[in-house]
C-alpha cells in the first residue's frame, strides 16, 4: 500500500515540478479564466440578470473550461520523448500511475481555482465571508469528480489522433451531474443559505466522486497499450 | 538452426518460443524463437520495418505476445527506440525520478552519469541536449536498476566515435558481469569486436542467431535473406 | 468467428426482421391514431408518447447492453463481444435521434416551444452526445485491440453515468410529464392506452435486437474482408 502512495507522489512530484518550471499551462488557464468571468459578467443584460443569479454558473463553466485546459497537457510530457513506457518498465502498478496523474492534474486545476475564487468573489461582488468552507468543500468535490474522469479519458485521448478535440468531446456528458450539482450548491450558499439545504446535491456529488474515482483507478489498465 | 552458441554458460535469462504479433491483421512478428543467457550477447539485424523494434518492445514486457509465450529471469533494462525521458527535467532529476520509482538509491545516478560521459551536462535539461546526450542518458537510466537482461535499440545511433566506443565497452562490462544483452542495429561493425551471435529479422520472420562469426559471414547471410526474401 | 456466409444469411435474416417489426410500427401508429382514445389534457399530440416513451426504453437498454458488453470484453478479450457492444451503441444513436426528434415535437404541441432546456431531453441529449463520442473516438483508431479496449472503457464510464444523468433530472424541478408508467404504485394508464404502449414496447425491442444484429453480422463481414486482406488464414 505504501508502496502505491509513494510511487504515486513521486509521479506526482515530478509532474508540478515540471508545470513549475514553466508555469505556462497554469498561468494561461488562469488568465483564461479571469476573461470568462469577465465577459460572462458584462456580456449579460445587467437590468434583467443580477450578477449573484448568474454567479454561480459562471463560476463552473469557467472552471470546467479551465479544468479543461490542464487535463489536455495530462500526458504531454510522458508522450513527447516516450516516457511512459520506462514508467511502466520500472514496475509501478497502473493505479499508482494513475494515482499520481490524478493527484498533479487536481493541484493543477486547484491552483487556477485558488486564484479563481477570490476573483470570482471580487468581480461578482459575492457575500462570501461566513459561507467560505462549504464552498470550498462544493469545489473540492466537483473538481474531484471531473479530474478524475477527465485523467483517465486524457490517457486514452493522448494516443489517438485529433486528441485536444475528442477530450472535450468525451468529457463533457461526465460534467454534467458534478457540475449541475456544484451550480445548485453554490447557489445555495451564495443565497445565504446553510448547505444542508442542497442535501440532495451534495449527496450526488459524493456518490459520483465515489463511483468515478473508484472506476477510473481500475480502468486505467486497460488504457495502456499491450 | 542452433541458438545456442557453444561457449555460452550461465543461466538463461529469456526464453522466447514460437512468439508472434499482430497489428489489426497485418502479422508484425511471426514464430519467433530465441534464448538469451547470462554473458550472452546476440545483435538483431534486419531492413527497416522487418519488426525489430516490435520484437524488443515484446522482448520487454511492453507488448504481449499474440501467440508462443515468453519466460523472463531476473530484471531488465531497455533502451528503446524513443528516448523515454523527461525533456524539462534535468539529467540528473530524469535518474532520480526513475531510480526512485523502482525504490533504487538515487546516489547511482552519478555513476551512471559519469559511465555514460554526461557528467558534466547532470544539471541540463534533456531538452537542450543533442542526439548523441540523449541517448547516452537513455542508456544510463536503463542501467539504473543494475539489470540482468539488457536490450538496446539502435544503441549507437546519434552517437559519436568516442560515444560509440564508450557504448561497447559499457556493453563488454555488463557482458563480463553476466548481463545478458541483445542489441538490434543495422551497423554490424560498432558490435563485431564483440563476437556476438547474430539474428537476422525479415518479414517478421526471425533467421539465427546463429553463433559468433566474424563480420563477412554475417554480412553474406544478411545478403542472402534480405535480398532473397 | 462466423463465415462469410454465415455472416451473410444471419445479416439477410435480421433485416426481414427489422422490415417486419417497421411493418409492426406502421401499425401501432394506425393502432394509437385511429383506435387508441385521445388523451384529455393534452389532445392528439399526447400519442407521440407511444413512440417517444418506447424509444427512450430501448435507447437506455441499447447503451446499458453497450456497458455490459464493454465489462465482457475487458474480461474476457473476445472481439466479439466489442462489435456487438458497437452495433448496440449505432442502434442506440439512432433511437436517441428519435427521442430528440419527437420530443421537441410533443413538446411544441404541448408546451408550446419546440426546445425546453428542461432536464430529461437535456440529459437524452448529453447521453446521445457521449455514444456519438464513442462512435467517433472507435474512427480514430486503427488498431483493432486499442480501439476495442478505448470504447470499453468509454462504455463502461457511459453505463455507470446513467443513472447519475437521471438522478440530475429527479432533483432538478422539471416540466417533464412525471412517469406514469413506471411509477412505484404501477401503471395508471387506461386498459386501451396501456395495451398500444405495451404492444410499442414490444416491438420497439424486437426491432432493436433485430437491428444490433444485423449491424453485428456486416462489422463481422467487414472484418472478413480485411483479413482476406492480409492473408490471415
Amino acid at each position: 500500500m505504501s508502496d502505491l502512495v509513494s510511487a504515486a507522489l513521486t509521479i506526482a512530484a515530478k509532474d508540478i515540478r515540471i508545470e513549475w518550471r514553466t508555469r505556462t499551462a497554469v498561468i494561461s488557464a488562469l488568465v483564461f479564466a479571469i476573461l470568462v468571468l469577465s465577459i460572462l459578467y458584462v456580456a449579460r443584460d445587467a437590468t434583467a440578470v443580477p450578477a449573484l443569479a448568474l454567479a454561480p454558473s459562471a463560476l463552473w463553466v469557467t472552471f470546467s473550461f479551465a479544468a479543461m485546459i490542464g487535463l489536455n497537457r495530462a500526458f504531454l510530457t510522458e508522450n513527447e520523448l516516450g516516457a511512459m513506457d520506462a514508467i511502466r518498465l520500472s514496475g509501478v502498478s497502473p493505479s499508482a500511475l494513475f494515482l499520481g496523474k490524478f493527484g498533479s492534474n487536481l493541484a493543477f486545476v486547484g491552483a487556477v481555482e485558488g486564484f479563481g475564487i477570490p476573483i470570482f468573489v471580487l468581480f461578482y461582488d459575492v457575500p462570501i465571508g461566513v459561507h467560505l468552507p462549504a464552498l470550498l468543500l462544493v469545489t473540492v468535490m466537483t473538481t474531484v469528480a471531473f479530474v478524475s474522469v477527465g485523467t483517465l479519458l486524457s490517457a486514452m485521448v493522448v494516443q489517438t489522433r485529433f486528441a485536444e478535440v475528442m477530450l472535450p468531446v468525451l468529457l463533457l456528458p461526465f460534467l454534467i451531474p458534478p457540475v449541475v450539482a456544484a451550480v445548485h450548491l453554490t447557489a445555495v450558499l451564495l443565497g445565504g443559505r446553510p448547505l444542508s439545504a442542497g442535501l440532495g446535491w451534495l449527496k450526488l456529488l459524493a456518490a459520483f466522486d465515489v463511483a468515478f474515482v473508484t472506476l477510473s483507478t481500475l480502468l486505467f489498465e486497460a488504457t495502456l497499450s499491450e | 538452426m542452433s541458438d545456442q552458441s557453444p561457449g555460452s554458460p550461465g543461466p538463461t535469462l529469456l526464453d522466447v518460443e514460437g512468439v508472434s504479433r499482430r497489428f489489426g491483421y497485418h502479422t508484425v512478428l511471426h514464430d519467433v524463437t530465441l534464448r538469451i543467457s547470462s554473458g550472452d550477447v546476440v545483435v538483431l539485424l534486419g531492413p527497416n520495418g522487418a519488426g525489430k523494434s516490435t520484437l524488443l518492445r515484446v522482448l520487454a514486457g511492453l507488448l504481449r505476445p499474440h501467440g508462443g509465450r515468453i519466460r523472463r529471469e531476473g530484471t531488465l533494462g531497455l533502451v528503446g527506440h524513443r528516448p523515454m525521458l523527461y525533456g524539462a527535467l534535468t539529467a540528473r532529476e530524469n535518474l532520480q525520478f526513475f531510480s526512485r520509482l523502482q525504490g533504487i538509491n538515487g546516489g547511482r545516478a552519478d555513476a551512471l552519469l559519469d559511465a555514460v560521459g554526461l557528467v558534466g551536462a547532470g544539471d541540463s535539461r534533456v531538452r537542450t541536449f543533442s542526439q548523441g546526450m540523449i541517448k547516452r542518458l537513455a542508456i544510463a537510466r536503463a542501467l539504473l536498476n543494475d539489470p540482468d537482461l539488457l536490450l538496446l535499440d539502435e544503441p549507437f545511433s546519434g552517437l559519436d566515435d568516442h560515444g560509440v566506443d564508450v557504448l561497447r565497452g559499457v556493453i563488454e562490462q555488463r557482458r563480463d558481469t553476466g548481463t545478458g544483452v541483445v542489441v538490434v542495429t543495422h551497423v554490424f561493425g560498432h558490435v563485431a569486436s564483440l563476437h556476438p551471435r547474430t539474428g537476422i529479422l525479415v518479414g517478421g520472420a526471425l533467421h539465427g542467431p546463429d553463433p559468433g562469426e566474424n563480420a563477412d559471414a554475417v554480412r553474406a547471410r544478411y545478403r542472402d535473406l534480405v535480398l532473397h526474401e | 468467428m462466423m463465415t462469410r456466409a454465415e455472416a451473410l444469411r444471419l445479416a439477410s435474416r435480421a433485416t426481414v426482421v427489422v422490415a417486419i417489426c417497421v411493418v409492426g410500427v406502421a401499425a401501432i401508429f394506425v393502432r394509437a391514431l385511429v383506435f387508441t382514445p385521445i388523451e384529455r389534457a393534452q389532445g392528439p399530440a399526447q400519442k407521440i408518447f407511444y413512440v417517444h416513451v418506447p424509444s427512450a426504453w430501448v435507447a437506455l437498454m441499447a447503451f446499458s447492453i453497450t456497458g455490459l458488453l464493454s465489462i465482457g470484453y475487458l474480461w474476457l478479450k473476445d472481439r466479439r463481444l466489442d462489435t456487438a457492444a458497437a452495433a448496440s451503441a449505432e442502434v442506440g444513436v439512432v433511437f436517441s435521434v428519435i427521442l430528440l426528434i419527437t420530443g421537441p415535437i410533443w413538446g411544441k404541441a404541448v408546451w408550446g416551444t419546440w426546445w425546453q432546456w428542461e432536464a430529461r431531453l437535456t440529459s437524452t441529449l448529453f447521453l446521445f452526445l457521449l455514444f456519438v463520442g464513442y462512435l467517433l473516438l472507435r474512427g480514430t483508431i486503427i488498431d483493432h485491440d486499442m480501439r476495442a479496449r478505448f470504447s470499453a472503457v468509454i462504455g463502461i464510464l457511459g453505463m455507470v453515468l446513467v443513472p447519475f444523468i437521471h438522478m440530475t433530472v429527479y432533483l432538478f424541478r422539471t416540466i417533464h410529464p412525471q412517469p406514469v408508467v413506471l411509477k412505484p404504485s404501477g401503471p395508471t394508464l387506461p386498459g386501451s392506452m396501456l395495451i398500444t404502449l405495451l404492444s410499442s414496447f414490444g416491438v420497439f425491442t424486437v426491432l432493436y435486437l433485430a437491428m444490433v444484429t444485423a449491424r453485428y453480422a456486416l462489422a463481422t463481414l467487414e472484418d472478413l474482408k480485411e483479413r482476406e486482406l492480409h492473408h490471415v488464414a
